[in-house]
């Protein structure tokens, strides 16, 4: 209990104190010269949010440097990442969490100010979440292919967390590689979005992980499939969609990724130093602890391997924008 | 109960105490700076409870969240400038209290019943989790608009003096919220191409410039005057007083249970519900809004009252009811905890033990709101000409800090213009607000049943608890058009006997 | 009306009100006419007219057209000078009145260039000199409430504030 009583007393008093008072400390590199920022595209509390707050934590242990979390929410992600873009004298010391509303956010905005990919170096994919494909309990539908053969014959609705969201993209692109008929019902997120698939009053829901996985386990919901490529070490006994084999769902591979990127001018130097600190951040046990709970796969690409998986990405969901006639 | 003892032990450790007490005490230091609400200050504790123990990290939080949902009250009382969106129903009474001398009556009864309605919620928690989660999962779209429809009903008994001025009000509020992005088909609407406006009209500014800055404008627009000083602060609540607003309180404090209980209502909408609800039956109705203390508690109680009940659906479903809940139930999660129907029966010592701290935060809200009510109240007898600088200060940094960016100041002091511009039309700026939470709910709730329903318009009477609310709102109207009816019959008559004498 | 006093020829009775519902039917008249088609783009299918996003803002354009001609009704005819009574105020000095508009321009156009301390510094003055304030050491406190809110904020709270050009 003692123990115990120290760690409360050091987290609280001695965090804020080394967050907030200490000057930020000048390390044997050139790089970092000052603070980070480190910026989250979304509100105070959502997975982005949380995510970035314990990758700061533990990445100003690793840079000897402070890392401050600064939220720029609007429009989706784009109004903070289009910050980001615009540079500036911060763009050496600024990196910004990055999350499938970047390329989504690129695909449905017609008269965004920036290029989603050629202003910006891309450091680290962090984590990947895959959705999960949940149906309510009492449903009817046992499997994927019983659903769509349903879907084929009647209106079904899906659920999600708002427009252009991974949950709602997801379900545009089920309804367009099935050839099925949904309509996608909007929430105000996901927290206001689970009532209704639990109660019913929607058929379907392609969810992140997290959010359902205790629903899953108690048996309120029913997972159909999961939306990455290989089955979720969390659910090991549902299929993934790209198994299932029919209604080209071969091709619905999808995942919530989030990693962190930078200004393009971000330079050399200061690429390494993150790319050296961010792999010492991902093997320390407190992250993938972290990443256990939420559900989610530590991320596997970086640099220009994560550009690549940008730009495919990129690619899927300006095909569904564009198919949903959700592109403005 | 078997494992009583373990309870115990995980309840009675020190870092508990701690963390609940400082974590009220931060709740109510942020939450009365304009502009940093509770949820910015649990968001920004989060990462320091990473290595904390779970219930103390719990605690630590929810600590936060009471206090400020009590912090944002002291501001709204002193200086017309709601720390947290919910206690903007606080100050339509509270400030008219604190200018005629009677700010500590005001902080006090605002305390007192928060921290009753507190402890109501509290006990709802505890008791009632499962049945009122019951109910939270019967709360489907259909419902939810008749919910709406009924609390827009109240705009009614909000619109002080002019009906046409309060409905006119009401609908110019309804407009501003439907800026942004619409939510089915993400269309813009009025954003004029500007990012800014994409994620519509951020509510803190919007709130800090429709109360606080009117104010500053027209206490520079007016002749000095010299400041008398005097014991402005005044007397503190008397038992009677306190004891004529007990059912109003326990009344307000079921209000606040109950919308808390249903996921994304908030407590702001607890607050003006519980308000109205009071004002329609106190028998000093006509002092609402001129410093009635009866006004102060109902709205108080309304938004504590859903502190503790928010935590229903979290805990028992896992459903985040709003963004503190949120930012909690990403606490549970780094902790390797999901809150839902498993973790009652994995880990019910620690629910328990959850359960007595957040009793004991309402004992510690009420020490930690005596002393601030000791020295936030001597900010009355500071001179206005001193203040109102400095709270302009705080209320630019404070819209700043929302979003981090200098457009919000400026909406903020946009909003100001027009709150002083209703002012002088004699427009009452609560049924504007009240237009802007509901506006969006209700366009939402509708298209989301015409959605889910296949455009078959039954869905809106598909169960016991549409009809309940159809048949409410429906009174409500046919009470207002009543008292309409005979408040104008009585004065014809009035005016017809003064004619004959 | 039954009262004699208002037979005689139509006056206004609160030019505020008829004022105020001019300014709202024209308002109302652009926002119905003009904003809610050009700044709303309507999706291509609509299953119900309900579901479309004009729907709600036509609606309440209507309303608030409906709304201001009652407005200007009741100004015209409704005595209420009771109520004027309470909204009339003792005038201060212009001078006070424009140095309270010149705080508030600094604020608004300096506050992301010059950073929160020193806009926060130099409009504080400028509304204790407005006023006037005659106490000296009051002044040290337009230094001192800037600085010391901006510490906290930025370095205690994380919260962060524009500091350039005084960086801290």
């Amino acid at each position: 209990m003692n123990n115990a009583f120290h760690t409360t007393c050091l987290s609280i008093c001695g965090g804020a104190l080394a967050l907030g008072l200490s000057v930020s400390s000048v390390s044997a590199n050139e790089w970092p010269t000052s603070d980070i920022r480190l910026v989250v595209p979304y509100a105070p509390g959502g997975t982005t949010d949380v995510l970035s707050r314990r990758v700061a934590d533990l990445l100003q242990q690793e840079l000897d440097a402070n890392v401050i979390v600064e939220n720029r929410p609007g429009a989706g992600s784009t109004v903070g990442t289009g910050r980001l873009a615009r540079g500036g004298r911060d763009a050496q010391h600024t990196i910004l969490m990055a999350s499938p509303g970047h390329t989504i956010g690129a695909a449905i905005y017609a008269d965004l100010s920036y290029d989603p990919v050629e202003d910006f170096v891309f450091l680290q994919n962090m984590i990947d979440i895959p959705n999960v494909m949940v149906v309510p309990a009492d449903s009817p539908y046992e499997s994927v292919i019983e659903f769509v053969e349903a879907a084929k014959e009647q209106d079904m609705t899906f659920s999600h967390s708002g427009v252009g969201s991974s949950i709602h993209m997801s379900g545009e692109l089920f309804k367009t590689l099935t050839e099925t008929n949904m309509t996608a019902v909007p929430f105000a997120g996901s927290g206001a979005a689970l009532p209704a698939l639990l109660g019913g009053d929607v058929n379907v829901s392609f969810e992140n992980m997290p959010t359902v996985l205790s629903h899953i386990r108690s048996g309120d919901l029913r997972a159909l499939a999961v939306t990455s490529a290989e089955r979720s070490e969390y659910l090991p006994d549902v299929p993934t969609l790209s198994e299932v084999g029919e209604y080209n769902l071969d091709q619905f591979i999808t995942t919530a990724w989030f990693g962190l990127i930078a200004h393009s001018s971000f330079s050399e130097e200061a690429q390494n130093v993150m790319h050296d600190a961010l792999d010492r951040v991902m093997e320390r046990e407190e992250f993938l602890d972290f990443a256990e709970q939420l559900g989610a796969e530590p991320g596997q690409v970086s640099g220009d391997a994560f550009k690549q998986f940008i730009v495919e990405d990129l690619e899927r969901w300006e095909g569904v924008a564009q198919q949903a006639g959700i592109s403005q | 109960m078997e494992n009583f003892s373990e309870v115990i032990a995980i309840f009675f450790s020190l870092d508990n105490f701690i963390a609940i007490a400082m974590g009220v005490v931060i709740g109510v230091v942020v939450g009365s700076i304009p502009g940093l609400t509770a949820t910015m200050a649990v968001a920004l504790a989060l990462p320091f409870t990473f290595s904390m123990q779970p219930v103390a990290a719990i605690l630590l939080l929810v600590g936060i969240y009471k206090g400020g949902m009590y912090g944002g009250s002291i501001t709204a009382i002193l200086i017309r400038t709601p720390g947290s969106p919910a206690s903007a129903c606080t100050l339509l009474d509270g400030y008219p209290m604190a200018q005629q001398g009677h700010a500590k009556k005001a902080l006090k009864a605002a305390l007192y019943s928060s921290v009753i309605a507190d402890f109501i919620s509290n006990i709802a928690l505890i008791f009632f989790a499962a049945y009122l989660a019951k109910i939270a999962l019967n709360f489907g779209a259909p419902e939810f608009f008749w919910l709406i429809c009924f609390s827009l009903t109240i705009i009614i008994s909000l619109a002080s003096g002019s009906m046409i001025k309060g409905l006119m009000a009401a609908l110019l509020g309804i407009l501003l919220s439907l800026v942004g992005l619409d939510e089915v088909y993400g269309s813009q609407r009025f954003t004029f191409g500007n990012y800014n406006l994409m994620d519509s009209i951020s509510f803190i500014p919007l709130l800090i410039g429709l109360f606080a800055i009117p104010e500053i404008i027209e206490f520079y627009r007016k002749k000095a005057l010299p400041h008398i000083k005097a014991k402005a602060s005044g007397a503190g609540l008397a038992f009677s007083e306190l004891k004529r607003c007990l059912t109003t309180i326990v009344r307000g404090s079921l209000i606040g249970v109950i919308i808390g209980a249903i996921p994304g209502t908030g407590a702001t909408a607890a607050a003006f519900i519980s308000y109205s609800d009071a004002r329609r039956r106190s028998p000093n109705k006509a002092n609402f809004g001129k410093g009635e203390v009866e006004g102060v508690a109902a709205a108080e109680a309304g938004n504590n009252g859903v502190a503790g009940a928010t935590m229903i659906p979290l805990l028992s479903l896992g459903i985040p009811g709003d963004v503190i809940t949120a930012i909690i139930l990403g606490a549970f999660m780094v902790h390797g905890l999901t809150p839902g129907p498993i973790m009652f029966q994995e880990n019910l010592s620690l629910i328990y033990a959850l359960f007595m701290g957040i009793m004991f935060s309402s004992i510690v809200l009420l020490l930690v709101g005596n002393v601030a009510i000791k020295y936030f109240s001597l900010i009355a007898d500071i001179p206005k000409s001193i203040l109102f600088p400095i709270v302009l200060m705080f209320c630019v940094y404070g819209a700043y800090a929302v979003n981090n960016d200098t457009f919000d100041v400026w909406l903020m002091l946009a909003f100001g213009v027009v709150g002083y511009i209703f002012n002088r039309a004699a427009i009452p700026a609560a049924p504007f607000l009240i237009g802007f939470i509901l506006g969006p709910m209700f366009e939402d709730n509708l298209r989301r049943s015409l959605l889910i329903g296949h455009n078959d318009l039954s869905i809106f009477v598909r169960g016991p608890i549409t009809w309940t609310f159809i048949a409410l709102t429906v009174g409500s109207i046919a009470l207002a058009l009543y008292r309409f009816i005979s408040a104008r019959r009585d004065a014809r008559n009035a005016a017809g006997k003064s004619q004959q004498e | 009306m039954a009262t004699p006093h208002s037979k005689r020829a139509v006056r206004i009775k609160d030019a505020g009100d008829v004022f105020a519902g001019i300014v709202l039917l024209c308002f109302a008249i652009v926002l119905v006419f003009y904003l809610v088609p050009n700044y709303i783009n309507e999706p291509p299918i609509l299953q119900n007219p309900m579901m479309s996003p004009r729907w709600l803002p036509g609606i309440v354009g209507w309303l608030i057209v409906l709304f201001s001609i009652l407005l200007i009704l009741q100004g015209l005819l409704l005595d209420r000078s009771s109520e004027e009574d309470e909204r009339s105020i003792e005038k201060g000095t212009t001078r006070r009145f424009v140095l309270m508009v010149v705080a508030l321009v600094i604020y608004v156009a300096l506050f992301e260039s010059m950073g929160a301390v020193f806009t926060g510094i130099l409009a504080t003055l400028v509304l204790f000199v407005a006023h006037p304030v005659r106490t000296w050491w009051v002044y040290s406190l337009a230094f001192v409430f800037p600085i010391a809110v901006t510490f906290i904020f930025v370095k205690v709270m994380n919260v962060p504030l524009p500091i350039a050009p005084i960086g801290f």
